[in-house]
């Protein structure tokens, strides 16, 4: 019972009023900040960092995540109410949620997210406790050839969750693939496709591209003829704030798969948290009765994804905290604020500061009841945002996206850039190109050419590699049922389409 | 809708196709002629318009066709990257502008997003044509954007084909005023930031942007464009701690 011991002691810490306070002020500044169009998770980290300076160690990291879990809801929020994701895994919840928004139910949206964040952290949060180390050995049991597999398989997620074509999905990743090879070359440093421009040199953000191909582009469209008349409708039937029964009900079962998958997906480094929420959403499409709901406002589709989001985020502490590594960006930021305040993530600090770890495993929890408290009522705020007339609101959409752009790296040419992916957005949307593939392959395009890289180099240029390995062959095995599973309903109904038309 | 369109309307629709094709095949020479006429104020370095256009012309009428021979001749000169660009990029799609001249085209949709998705995988193939390849075992700089980048031209040459050989939408409408009056406002923004800071930058930027609306009204967008900016050059410098330059630079010196 040495755990419970553990997380007790670590709500004692952590359940101090400074410290509640502490997790307060980071959850509604971090929502507050997050739900700015244009300011996704990693930004708003960022920019908050240095107000935890001057707190003393354990207060500052509670706070941090506290900034950390708001910033990621309130990033849901946007990409639900306004279709603009600020970071790779909200992604997936502007598929459905904004359908939800456009049907007058961004509210049942707003919550069930809150809601199935709020469960997949309680539950990611005794796992942590629970199974924090022998959950690490998983991680390690992956090489180079299980992460190729591993990005393949969360590849043809994106292909899944697809509207149209799966062709056209394709492409779409592969032109992901494409774009995340501009910048310098990890292992040479020889600079790809940069035109020796020097803003390219480090690669094309994710914020650049997504801002782009979302937000730019969603304004652009809808400012065309005839999509007024939508919009308006939008703003006349919103209809109650809180979910209904039954949205509780179907939403239910998504969010206790969305947890498990999350909080499995999250401890692997790189990638684990985008893969979990596009796996999610793949689960429930592929489990639903009727999968063509996904994509025009399926609660599910928000459920599922914003669990396994937040489990992903939680576990993901897991091998920060055992072996030192961040998972992802944010992670990064959180070591970089250990480190000011004299911390070396790893294996050492489990041992040797009991307070900070298990005071930060059980102010998640806390962190996540904040959310849940501050946003339920904020839902109706948020809400009543959409009635703004979209005349004003979206210039007032293009200058936050625009100064947010700035703001990462201090380049103009980053909002020139955004602003040609709106461009070619809006290119995609009008020959029915669908986005989120391409930001998956853009994410996952480096970790991807990384680890087949060493794969083969370990492998000695021997690609059966993939095949032998026997965790590897698993996942490509089930990456090729699920494109196989994907393409066949497709062929058949292509083949009715033509029996049909022929029948005119 | 398609139906409406009728069959009468492709002959001349093909034409206009295959006449946009072949200026997407030599849209990448073009922009670099734009780029060019900058070096005439004397911004920017680089060649000047008559050696973009000299070098492009001689690569694509005589450089490449004797490249194309030579290589059947066994000839294995180092080729320059302009005659590279015109072999990898533009004579494709000057073929894929032929055909389309003759071909039916039964979803315009598909056809043309699988040829233009083709001209950006061809563009990235010459792109990452200077980068080294596979050295052995291991992989070079080139080796992956290659990969990938003939992957797309497969995908692509698909699409392609599946608006070759099924029903579908024709192209969509597009409109002009929403792009183009947003497009400006990030421009501006962009170009207008470190010079004229974010008061000003803000505040133009939004009222440029309104103007991408038919159902602007002036006085109601002045007035919420004033409070924005107002709330902006607050929360952003002070609140968030961003570096930012507030007010013109000449009005601070």
């Amino acid at each position: 019972m040495d755990i419970f011991a553990n997380l007790a002691h670590g709500f004692a810490v952590a359940l101090s009023p400074i410290n509640l306070l502490m997790c307060l002020i980071g959850a509604l500044v971090g929502t507050l900040v997050g739900v700015l169009p244009g300011i996704g998770t990693i930004a708003t980290v960022a920019m908050l960092l240095p107000i935890t300076f001057g707190l003393p160690p354990v207060g500052a990291l509670i706070m941090l995540a506290g900034i950390y879990y708001g910033a990621q809801y309130g990033g849901s929020t946007t990409s639900i109410l306004v279709n603009i994701p600020g970071e790779a895994t909200s992604v997936v919840t502007a598929i459905d949620g904004h359908q939800m928004a456009k049907q007058g139910r961004a509210g049942p949206a707003l919550a069930i997210a809150a809601i199935g964040s709020f469960f997949a952290g309680c539950v990611a949060t005794v796992l942590i406790a629970l199974l924090g180390a022998p959950l690490t050995k998983l991680a390690l049991a992956f090489g180079p050839a299980e992460y190729f597999s591993l990005m393949v398989l969360g590849l043809i997620f994106a292909v899944v969750l697809a509207k149209g074509s799966v062709l056209k999905a394709i492409a779409m990743i592969v032109f992901g693939l494409l774009l995340s090879m501009v910048g310098s070359d990890i292992e040479t440093g020889a600079s790809r496709m940069a035109f020796n421009i020097p803003e390219l040199a480090d690669g094309l953000g994710f914020a650049t591209v997504a801002m782009g191909v979302f937000g730019f582009a969603e304004i652009i469209r809808n400012l065309d003829h005839g999509a007024e008349m939508n919009r308006d409708l939008v703003q006349q039937k919103i209809t109650g704030l809180m979910p209904t029964r039954k949205d509780l009900a179907d939403s239910t079962p998504a969010i206790l798969r969305g947890t498990v998958l999350g909080s499995i997906l999250g401890i692997l480094p790189g990638g684990g948290a985008v893969i979990a929420s596009f796996a999610a959403y793949t689960l429930e499409k592929k489990l639903a009765k009727n999968p063509s709901r996904f994509g025009r406002g399926a609660i599910e589709g928000v459920a599922g994804p914003e669990s396994a989001n937040n489990a992903a985020a939680q576990t993901s502490f897991i091998p920060l905290l055992t072996l030192g590594i961040p998972p992802n960006a944010v992670m990064a930021l959180m070591v970089g604020a250990m480190t000011i305040h004299g911390i070396v993530p790893g294996p050492q600090v489990m041992q040797k500061q009991p307070d900070l770890v298990w005071g930060m495993i059980a102010s998640m929890w806390i962190g996540n009841l904040m959310l849940i408290i501050i946003n339920l009522p904020l839902v109706g705020i948020w809400v009543r945002l959409l009635r703004v007339p979209y005349r004003l609101m979206f210039p007032s959409i293009v200058i936050f996206c625009a100064i947010g752009i700035y703001s990462v790296n201090n380049a103009p040419v980053d909002v020139i850039l955004a602003g040609i992916f709106g461009l070619v957005g809006y290119w995609l949307i009008k020959h029915d190109f669908e986005p989120a593939p391409l930001l998956l392959g853009m994410v996952l395009g480096p970790l991807m050419e990384e680890n087949l890289r060493r794969a083969l180099l370990i492998s000695r240029g021997d690609w059966s590699v993939f095949l032998t390995r026997p965790l590897s062959a698993v996942l490509l095995a089930v990456a090729a049922s699920l494109l196989v599973l994907t393409v066949l309903p497709v062929l058949r109904a292509k083949r009715d389409e033509v029996f049909t038309e022929s029948e005119n | 809708m398609a139906d409406t369109m009728g069959h009468s309307a492709t002959a001349t629709r093909n034409t206009r196709l295959a006449l946009g094709f072949c200026l997407l095949a030599i849209a990448p020479q073009i922009i670099e002629l734009i780029w060019s006429l900058g070096t005439i104020p004397g911004w920017g370095a680089g060649r000047g318009p008559g050696t973009v256009v000299t070098s492009h012309m001689t690569a694509l009428l005589a450089g490449a066709p004797s490249a194309i021979f030579g290589s059947f001749g066994g000839g294995t000169k180092k080729l320059s990257s302009e005659v590279l660009l015109a072999l990898i990029y533009s004579y494709p799609l000057f073929v894929l502008a032929i055909l389309t001249f003759f071909m039916p085209i039964r979803s315009a949709q598909d056809y043309v997003g699988g040829v233009v998705v083709m001209a950006v995988a061809l563009f990235a193939l010459w792109a990452g044509s200077d980068l080294q390849g596979m050295r052995g075992f291991s992989f070079g700089a080139g080796t992956a954007p290659r990969m990938f980048g003939g992957l797309l031209v497969a995908l692509s040459a698909g699409i392609a084909l599946t608006g070759l050989l099924t029903d579908g939408p024709a192209l969509a409408h597009y409109s002009w005023r929403g792009p183009l009056f947003v497009m400006a406002a990030i421009l501006f923004f962009a170009l207008a930031i470190r010079p004229l800071g974010l008061v000003v930058t803000a505040f133009a930027s939004f009222m440029i942007a309104v103007t991408g609306s038919h159902e602007t009204r002036w006085l109601e967008a002045a007035i919420v464009g004033a409070c924005l900016t107002l709330g902006c050059a607050i929360l952003f410098p002070y609140v968030l701690g961003l570096p930012m330059p507030m007010f013109p630079r000449f009005l601070i010196q």
